[in-house]
């Protein structure tokens, strides 16, 4: 039998799990949220350890903030095995201390470093491929389908950078919302928020034939190049995207 | 006239501009509305696969000017429209709103007089900026030939700052576009630099040339760039594979747009920004052009074999961006790693180092990847060829289809 043992399914929770594991010397296969479904030769293990959060600091102080983000970026990622790629990346940072991120030959800091990467490249692109649409009564709304967990990040940006505006990000993958007050934004789950039945405001349609048209325009059709653009905007993110989502 | 229509012939008449970039300024959102990323952010990409990240447009297509290669010359019989600047502000607002845009791109044709024309582009950019509080990304062309009071004043309003030197020599710029003096480009140049700080076009200028419109050898136009990076501190020069709009019997008739050497001419721009080489090491009077069959490091390594095989644990870091298929990221990641372990051939795989041209020309902790039988240069230039072609043949059907 192999033991899988179970964590909430927060960040927080799957740190507090793994230094227990470590501390304690337990023998890991794998460690997984309360969701799964273990397979007939896996033995599941509740462990109730208190959510400390102190570990953030600690985690900070002894390997650096990039440790930290970067293992939170891992977290945030779809990757099927990224609890224990986290366990065993946690335990040579015990050993290397701040140098953890320069053993690339290690194979858990090359997956860390990887999958960090692709979780923030999503987040940068995001930051252009988001399209909002504006509501009656000024509101802002956008939704989107990311591979990642990338809400939490994407509001950062848009909290500077539209300021001054109401606005709502639905991710329709994970039915979460970040709703935006003026003042700060909260994270909530569809069940939670009601979003009345808001039209689009009477400019909407208009300012979005200008921008259609100005897509259509600036190309230069001597250099078309298709599959360019694919590369950089690949087709999974065009349902959402105004000007390339009548194209699918 | 309506303003969708507006917004197509101002927007058709600048898409030939090569730049879009929207990095290097760091603008905060006091109480307005936008910011810039110093990173600058792409929104889409076009039917071309070139980047969309700012509303590039033009003030107007009207022009007193008769350059041969423009679409907009006075000459031709084209639709003409002018944008007021609320018009201006009103689109960029709106679309930056809905995170369309990065910001906005405004150049302008020349209308009545440069000066003219200047102050048009700065009482539209003031609006957006003091009117509306618009904190977003603004690239603008000066206008050359305009008075250093105007472009004083435009510089402060703006986070990039521009002017075209359109053809890189003299001759050519006499040639096609007789009304333009290249000194008045010059000078625009030494402005900006002279005034460039973190409040007066804090995202440097650029520049961009039409390449293939004119006779001049890749030499002379590297040897243009590097003068104008080495001069002006330019972040960035623009090459333009030269789009046959007009007819006129001073310009070829080409049946495509020159796309490979135009590639070739920006892979041989990174290598003198960034991985110092120079222009003497890659083309000399013997050799003026690029190859087209390959680029131009992996031609300036096969031309240096005695250089190669490189050892990577050992060899600097100048040493390590000599390698063709190892770039500024690469060698980093290798001067980084190596003083933690000795980098074995799986390693370089684990760090991400990709190996595929870069495998002829290393050796990794004493071994040659391939058969070292096979370090010659007849042996790798076919592969690296063969490699680089199926690259350009699919490149070439993409074209062929228009």
């Amino acid at each position: 039998m192999k033991n899988v043992y179970m964590y909430d399914g927060d960040f927080l929770s799957l740190l507090n799990t793994i230094v227990y594991l470590l501390k304690n010397h337990l023998q890991v296969e794998n460690i997984k949220n309360e969701n799964y479904n273990p397979s007939l030769f896996e033995n599941t293990i509740h462990l109730s350890i208190p959510k400390q959060e102190i570990i953030i600091e600690q985690i900070v102080s002894s390997f650096g903030s990039f440790v930290l983000r970067s293992m939170y970026d891992v977290f945030l990622s779809e990757e099927e095995n990224k609890e224990i790629i986290l366990y065993y990346f946690f335990r040579n940072a015990l050993k290397y201390r701040h140098k953890i991120m320069y053993h690339r030959n290690l194979k858990c800091v090359s997956e860390v470093l990887r999958i960090s990467a692709f979780v923030r490249h999503e987040i940068h692109k995001m930051k252009g491929f988001l399209r909002f649409k504006e509501l009656e009564k000024n509101i802002l709304y956008a939704e989107m389908e990311p591979t990642n967990d990338i809400l939490f990040f994407l509001s950062l940006h848009f909290r500077k950078r539209l300021k001054s505006e109401f606005w709502i990000i639905k991710d329709n993958k994970r039915k979460i919302l970040s709703i935006y007050d003026k003042k700060k934004f909260v994270i909530v789950k569809e069940e939670e928020f009601q979003l009345q039945n808001l039209k689009e405001s009477k400019e909407e349609k208009n300012i979005k034939i200008l921008w259609k048209t100005f897509y259509k325009t600036i190309g230069i059709k001597e250099r078309k190049n298709d599959r360019c653009r694919r590369n950089f905007m690949p087709k999974k993110y065009w349902k959402y995207i105004t000007e390339v989502s009548e194209e699918l | 006239m309506e303003l969708q229509e507006k917004l197509k012939i101002l927007a058709d008449s600048a898409k030939y501009d090569a730049s879009c970039s929207s990095s290097g300024s760091n603008r905060k959102n006091e109480k307005g509305i936008g910011n810039t990323a110093i990173s600058g952010i792409c929104h889409s990409f076009a039917s071309d696969g070139r980047c969309i990240s700012l509303l590039k447009i033009l003030m107007t297509n009207c022009c007193i000017f008769d350059c041969k290669y423009c679409l907009n010359r006075k000459s031709n019989n084209v639709k003409r429209a002018i944008f007021t600047p609320e018009e201006i502000c009103t689109i960029t607002l709106n679309f930056y709103r809905r995170n369309y845009i990065e910001g906005l791109f405004l150049s302008s044709g020349i209308v009545k007089s440069p000066d003219y024309t200047m102050e048009l582009l700065i009482k539209t950019i003031s609006l957006l900026r003091h009117k509306y509080h618009f904190n977003g990304y603004i690239h603008a062309k000066a206008i050359p030939g305009s008075s250093p009071k105007l472009l004083k004043e435009l510089g402060f309003l703006v986070d990039r700052l521009s002017a075209n030197i359109e053809l890189p020599t003299e001759n050519g710029l006499k040639l096609l576009a007789p009304n333009k003096e290249s000194k008045n480009v010059r000078e625009i140049m030494e402005y900006v630099q002279k005034k460039h700080s973190r409040n007066y076009a804090p995202a440097g200028q650029s520049t961009q040339m039409i390449i293939g419109a004119t006779k001049e050898t890749d030499l002379e136009i590297m040897s243009k760039s590097s003068s104008l990076y080495n001069n002006y501190q330019l972040k960035r020069v623009f090459y333009s594979a030269y789009v046959p709009v007009n007819k006129d019997n001073l310009l070829p008739s080409l049946e495509h747009p020159p796309l490979v050497r135009e590639n070739r001419l920006y892979q041989a721009d990174w290598l003198l920004r960034y991985y110092d080489f120079k222009v003497t090491d890659l083309l000399d009077q013997q050799n003026p052009n690029f190859n087209i069959l390959l680029d131009p490091k992996a031609d300036w390594a096969l031309r240096h074999l005695e250089e190669f095989p490189k050892e990577v644990n050992t060899c600097s870091y100048y040493d390590l961006l000599k390698i063709p298929g190892i770039g500024v990221k690469s060698a980093k990641r290798i001067i980084a790693s190596r003083h933690h372990f000795t980098i074995h051939l799986e390693d370089l795989k684990r760090m991400g180092v990709v190996l595929k041209r870069a495998k002829y020309f290393i050796l990794c902790n004493g071994k040659y990847v391939t058969n070292k039988e096979f370090f010659n240069k007849d042996f790798i230039e076919k592969n690296v060829i063969l490699e680089e072609k199926s690259v350009l043949t699919t490149n070439k059907e993409q074209l062929r289809l228009f």
